[in-house]
């Protein structure tokens, strides 16, 4: 009795311990702490802007995922259809922030996140896959810039646009924790009781 | 037998315990990482520093020397890089729809001044449409010489090692034509007149070549640590 109850002071403390970890969130996964990048270099552009698109009925909803730092030009986004099947209507993108450059005017940005709607029909009734062509341009607020970037998306049905920047990483490590206690808390109530046959 | 308060007791703290050692676990790595990125990126010629392996965007491949290429300027005129042979060059890829480009402008037209006289050559490469440029170059009075390409100016930033070029990015080279330092992202006053000082010295035989590129590559990795802290 005495030992399952140390054991489970035990694994009382891991989940406290894994709660104060998971409360506060988490930038990045904690085993790739410290192995961080030198703070002075860029990012490639196709990390800095990361582009999805997925059909929602008539629609294609197309997201792209900025990197902390970084924004896109809302007026330089252009989306046109790729299959020769496919015919789209003018992207809907939502208003962005406003920013003032001295040098370069006043320009809509869009920062951590964008959604573009983009009504279509198609004259084939779905022979072709579907395929648009996405262009975008960006900057570092650090002050670099990158130019036009173009890509054919192939637009999936359902699922995630695009995966998340930074997938939930307060959960992923929750979980691991969570796996080491609950297999450390498992053997030691296994255990109770067994001895080990070991020869004489 | 415990009392049920007693037990209660030690169930909170031993609660409280393990979620301030989780806490405090989280943050002791947290006050490690930089506090803010830092302003510009920054690649000395044609040594790399030395990087982790989780680095963002790998230092390009810089030429020991300045490489030869050939680009229009403002007036159609075929011309190469190696018409300022003998000078320092700073030599910056730029283009009209780049606002951290458009920002550097000024300064570039105050070292082109401040430098006027001493065998340093300022050189703008617009990697846009020459018509874009020229109306540009007139509007902001841009007083030192432009070359102008698509392709092949893209090319020309390929030959620094620029493959997916960023922009703006500058190259320092001295008058024997090494390429002293690269350096990626917006450029300010206080670094380039710390790269052209080590250029002179460099110049006037005062320090070696990979002398100079190391103080460059550690003065402005301190100026970016200032920045950021």
């Amino acid at each position: 009795m005495k030992r399952s109850l140390g054991a489970a002071w035990i694994a009382v403390f891991f989940l406290s311990a894994m709660l104060g970890l998971a409360g506060t969130a988490l930038a990045k996964p904690w085993w790739m702490r410290n192995i961080d990048s030198n703070a002075t270099d860029f990012l490639p552009p196709d990390v800095a802007f990361r582009v999805g698109a997925r059909i929602d009925g008539n629609v294609v909803k197309v997201r792209w995922v900025i990197a902390d730092g970084y924004y896109l030009y809302r007026s330089k986004i252009e989306v046109r259809a790729e299959s020769p099947d496919l015919v789209i209507g003018a992207p809907q993108l939502p208003p962005g922030t406003v920013k003032t450059d001295p040098y370069l005017g006043t320009q809509q940005i869009y920062t951590q996140q964008v959604d573009a709607v983009v009504p279509f029909s198609r004259i084939d009734a779905g022979a072709h896959p579907l395929q648009i062509k996405v262009t975008y341009q960006g900057c570092a607020e650090a002050g670099l810039c990158y130019p036009p970037i173009t890509k054919v998306v192939f637009p999936t049905a359902g699922g995630p646009a695009v995966a998340a920047a930074d997938p939930p990483q307060p959960f992923e490590s929750t979980a691991i924790i969570a796996g080491a206690c609950a297999f450390l808390f498992a053997g030691l109530v296994l255990r109770k009781g067994r001895k080990l046959d070991l020869p004489a | 037998m415990k009392t049920p308060g007693l037990r209660f007791f030690v169930t909170a703290l031993v609660v409280l315990l393990g979620i301030w050692a989780g806490l405090k676990f989280h943050t002791a790595k947290r006050v490690e990482e930089p506090a803010v990125a830092v302003a510009a990126g920054v690649a000395s010629a044609p040594e790399p520093k030395e990087s982790s392996a989780m680095e963002a965007v790998p230092h390009p491949k810089v030429p020991a020397r300045l490489p030869d290429f050939s680009l229009n300027d403002l007036s159609g005129k075929p011309t190469s890089i190696a018409a300022w042979s003998g000078k320092s060059m700073v030599i910056n890829f730029w283009a009209t729809w780049c606002g951290p480009c458009r920002r550097e402008i000024p300064l570039l037209k105050t070292v082109a001044a401040d430098w006027a006289g001493r065998d340093l050559a300022v050189v703008g490469i617009a990697v846009d449409y020459a018509d874009k440029v020229r109306q540009f170059a007139a509007q902001f009075k841009i007083d030192y010489p432009v070359l102008i390409g698509e392709e092949d100016a893209l090319e020309a930033a390929a030959k620094f090692g620029m493959d997916s070029p960023a922009l703006p990015f500058t190259v320092f080279t001295d008058r024997r034509g090494e390429v002293v330092a690269l350096f990626v992202g917006e450029l300010h006053r206080p670094q380039a007149d710390f790269i052209l000082s080590e250029v002179q010295n460099l110049n006037q035989e005062r320090i070696a070549l990979p002398e100079a590129r190391r103080a460059i590559a550690e003065g402005l990795d301190a100026m970016a640590g200032k920045n950021a802290g």
